[in-house]
């Protein structure tokens, strides 16, 4: 079918309406329990005599402290605009790193659920706020499987090289339109890669350099977090963008290799913030997590295996922050009598109840019911602001 | 640490410039037709990424999630609705790395068996030639940890990068294409990430001695060989695996990645068995030699899949693996892995249980497992199924556009950048899994969209000799409909052709019969090859 150029989207018809989501998935189930430690739990160095933190900043409660390495989010939190959920996740069981992606990406317990994503359906089942091919982007080389089920997610690794350069003119392009027209086999990929070419063109967002001595760090994480905010200002009209973190299953020598990977979420994430600005962030939400935590008990490798509760962060100028849950009184425990399976952390909060909120204080739903089918648990936790 | 050396990375620079884009300007034609002058620094925009060191960078960022999966964003790929390749095509597609002309002809004279027949007897197809070749460009890549340990980590990029090299080499250009694409298969199943820590030390003896040894053996010796691998033991973290201080990696994914699958039965308490079974399994770290070491053994009874096993040794952990490696669901497992290798990225069951009986039937023999897939009608039926992955993609080109298979004279340095731009290095996959081998997951638009401009390199890039698929034509039409056949050894339809026939017609500002002054036609030879390169008819096997 012959191609044909979309204007843009102005921005005012993308952010006044709902928030930009930034899912950061933590891929090898990263430790919560030294990225927020719950010092105020006597049993924490008992079972972490080896790898424990001994110097965690002070965060809230007398109880919980964070790590020295993600001390650039402690401004974020006292500014209001971070909230930490510690003890959460999706209750499926799995210990498998590759099944508990799927689950927790899909949004339900038991594999013999697995359909879609959870972002797909919620992008699915709301109306788009414009028809640019970037609705829903994941920042690689391949979709993640939380936007799947969305209409053509983008993949693209970077702004720079998305493109067929200039050898060849549009008239290239309309013939490889032409050839992967409906019904043939990727077709609706093609259509979307071409249409996704000439938007990027259009809204040329490299031009955009981080704001207000935003400095990211070059790592890739970093590297992607700054193409997100390249690709906010330039009003391509996203509404999701799914990145992924790798390098988190420390199994062993976790203090070291866990320091290296908190600094780098921590700078990345606070270069963002500051990249961003607090008019920006008013309607940008950010949301990081893992697909399960690690055990309670450090291993004899100074690591921690698989296990369960595990941490999330949020933030953004929708996010009513400067609060971790649980409250200190309702922490589980490390004890051994609280702990699930007797080695792990337990859940408190279902990470669902987490996007629910998300999705319909900031996202513009009115419930849930089409995202998490079946779930009953609690949707208002007030993490979020209306 | 660098991924390639600073030696290799100048070279790498200087060769990929040379050969790209030769030593002079692509002038494109006059007066109308094209009016763009081609620069050199457009060149190298176009192919995006695929000059030097950010390159390699870029590909681990595009593969680096651990273990995120994609989902399936192809709903239309079983809707086939381009005209079918013959069988023969079909078959020597999925059973290679590329189809080229002469291959073709050759099965179309002997015959599917036969030809299936002659590559399964792997040994007696004489694949000297290129071993030789490869011992002298790539001696590193067959050297045992012994003889690497001493220079590491200096000799980290050399080592990765002749692995990688080696590697590819033999997938393009090896006469044992079905071997190769099976040593591709293990070495993804028994997945092993070189730039890792030691790794490079000891993946190219895992390669050498495990690997490639039983691709087409026996599974118990290829578990055996893994389990016994000084880099599977560092890569799981076994040698942190000890009586008292259990470690539970390698266990895990021995029995959910290596044999029984996810779904196959065990408990988490069989990990935790598992792991107490394989203590002492471990390695020298002077020499990088896998090394049992009797005093970190745990001695006490275990109990895996309702089993004692007591032996107190080596023993131990040597029962587990035969528990396993003909469990039922084991042979269900790699059945399932063959089938979507093979056929499509959903195997009937009907297939599956098939093949996963006979590889119980022949305790594990992968040639019979493979005789009987290959017997199938499910298997003998299928085509265009599945979505090439890039190494397949670059071997289909290499090996119709380059059909007496000479060898690169850069010493395969720009194959690695390609392959590095697609997302499929060779040993850089990062999570135990390997490579997924679903159309979901290449089928992205970052995927399609890499491919296109490697297609572009490919046609404008100087690599191939183009012109030699042509002889006398010279009409946009007998230009077209040459270069389809040669080119796509498949039918195209009729409209798509059309198209493409108008394209260069409209380009020209002649008609589609009209004849092309000679000194364009190489442009317009370049032009149709990387559009045919970039069809739907190339990427589906």
């Amino acid at each position: 079918m012959p191609f044909i150029r979309q204007p843009l989207p102005s921005p005012e018809l993308v952010y006044d309406q709902q928030d930009v989501l930034i899912c950061i998935f933590q891929r090898g189930a990263a430790d919560g329990l030294n990225s927020l430690v719950p010092y105020g739990d006597p049993e924490y160095l008992t079972k972490r005599p080896n790898i424990g933190v001994t110097t965690s900043i002070d965060l809230s409660e007398g109880f919980y402290g964070l790590h020295p390495a993600l001390a650039p989010l402690q401004a974020i939190y006292n500014a209001g605009d971070l909230a930490l959920v510690h003890a959460t996740g999706v209750p499926h069981d799995s210990r498998s790193h590759f099944d508990a992606q799927n689950l927790v990406e899909g949004g339900v317990v038991n594999k013999t659920e697995l359909d879609v994503g959870w972002i797909g359906r919620h992008l699915a089942s709301s109306q788009a706020l414009t028809n640019s091919a970037f609705r829903a982007v994941s920042i690689a080389g391949n979709v993640a499987f939380s936007l799947t089920g969305a209409d053509e997610p983008i993949a693209i690794e970077a702004i720079e090289g998305f493109g067929l350069g200039e050898l060849t003119g549009t008239s290239y392009q309309e013939l490889l339109s032409d050839w992967f027209e409906p019904g043939v086999p990727f077709s609706s990929t093609a259509q979307a890669s071409i249409l996704a070419m000439d938007e990027l063109l259009q809204a040329n967002p490299g031009q955009f350099t981080p704001q207000n001595g935003a400095s990211y760090p070059q790592s890739e994480l970093g590297n992607k977090l700054r193409q997100a905010g390249q690709m906010i200002r330039s009003s391509l009209g996203t509404e999701v963008m799914c990145v992924d973190v790798g390098g988190w299953d420390h199994h062993e020598n976790l203090p070291f290799y866990l320091e290296a990977s908190l600094t780098d979420l921590g700078n990345s994430l606070e270069a963002f913030y500051t990249d961003m600005g607090s008019d920006m962030m008013q309607k940008i939400t950010v949301v990081v997590h893992t697909e399960f935590g690690r055990r309670v008990g450090e291993n004899f490798s100074s690591g921690a295996d698989h296990g369960t509760g595990g941490l999330a962060y949020l933030m953004g100028g929708g996010v009513n922050g400067g609060q971790v849950q649980p409250l200190a009184a309702n922490w589980p425990g490390l004890a051994d009598q609280n702990l699930y399976m007797g080695e792990d952390l337990a859940i408190t909060t279902d990470l669902r109840s987490i996007f629910s909120e998300l999705l319909i204080k900031r996202l513009g739903r009115s419930d849930v019911n089409d995202v998490f089918p079946g779930f009953t648990g609690p949707t208002d936790l007030s993490l979020f602001l209306n | 640490m660098p991924y390639i050396s600073r030696v290799y990375k100048s070279l790498l620079f200087k060769v990929c410039f040379r050969l790209l884009f030769g030593h002079r300007n692509t002038v494109m034609m006059k007066n109308g037709i094209f009016d763009e002058k081609i620069s050199r620094r457009r060149f190298l925009e176009l192919s995006g990424k695929a000059v030097g060191y950010s390159a390699l960078a870029s590909a681990v960022a595009a593969c680096s999630s651990e273990g995120g999966n994609g989902g399936d964003t192809n709903p239309d790929l079983p809707a086939v609705r381009i005209p079918a390749p013959s069988t023969e095509y079909s078959i020597l597609r999925r059973t290679s790395f590329g189809v080229s002309r002469q291959e073709l002809q050759r099965i179309e004279q002997i015959g599917i068996q036969a030809y299936l027949d002659e590559q399964l007897d792997h040994e007696n197809i004489d694949a000297s030639a290129i071993e030789a070749t490869i011992a002298s460009l790539f001696p590193e890549a067959s050297k045992t940890p012994t003889e690497l340990r001493p220079g590491f980590p200096d000799n980290f990029g050399d080592v990765v990068g002749q692995l990688v090299n080696a590697t590819q080499y033999r997938a393009f250009f090896s006469p044992r294409q079905l071997y190769e694409v099976m040593v591709e298969f293990w070495s993804n199943h028994f997945s092993i990430q070189v730039i890792n820590g030691l790794e490079p030390v000891l993946k190219p003896y895992d390669d050498a001695q495990v690997i490639r040894p039983h691709a087409l053996g026996n599974f118990r010796d290829l578990l055996f060989a893994s389990a016994n691998s000084s880099a599977m033991v560092y890569y799981l973290d076994n040698f942190l695996n000890f009586k008292d201080a259990p470690n539970e990696n390698y266990a895990r994914e021995l029995l959910e990645l290596h044999s029984m699958g996810v779904d196959g039965g065990y408990t988490e308490q069989d990990i935790k068995e598992v792991a107490r079974c394989f203590t002492g399994w471990t390695l020298d770290f002077g020499t990088g030699e896998f090394v049992y070491n009797d005093g970190l053994h745990d001695k006490n009874e275990k109990i895996v899949l309702g089993q004692s096993i007591n032996f107190g040794d080596q023993r131990d952990g040597e029962a587990v693996l035969d528990l396993i490696c003909y469990h039922s669901s084991t042979a269900h497992f790699i059945a399932t892995k063959l089938c979507e290798r093979f056929i499509s990225d959903s195997p009937s069951s009907d297939v599956i249980n098939t093949v996963a009986s006979t590889f119980l039937s022949s305790n594990g023999e992968i040639k019979d497992t493979l005789r009987v897939l290959f017997a199938h009608n499910e298997f003998l039926q299928a085509y265009d199924q599945k979505l090439c992955r890039p190494m397949e993609f670059m071997g289909q080109y290499i090996r119709v556009l380059n059909p007496n298979l000479d060898l690169p004279t850069d010493n395969g340095q720009l194959n690695y950048l390609i392959i590095s731009v697609l997302g499929q290095v060779p040993f850089f996959w990062p999570t135990p899994d390997g490579y997924p081998d679903s159309s979901s997951h290449w089928g992205s638009t970052s995927g399609l969209l890499n491919r296109w401009r490697i297609a572009l390199s490919v046609g404008f890039g100087d690599l191939y000799p183009l012109t030699d698929l042509i002889d006398n034509e010279n009409t946009a039409e007998t230009i077209i409909n040459r270069l389809a056949n040669e080119v796509l050894l498949r039918p195209m339809y009729d409209s798509d052709r059309q198209l493409l026939i108008d394209y260069i017609a409209e380009l020209t500002n002649l008609a589609p019969s009209g004849v092309i002054p000679n000194q364009y036609i190489p442009d317009v030879v370049k032009l149709v090859t990387s559009l045919l390169l970039s069809s739907v008819y190339f990427q589906l096997r």
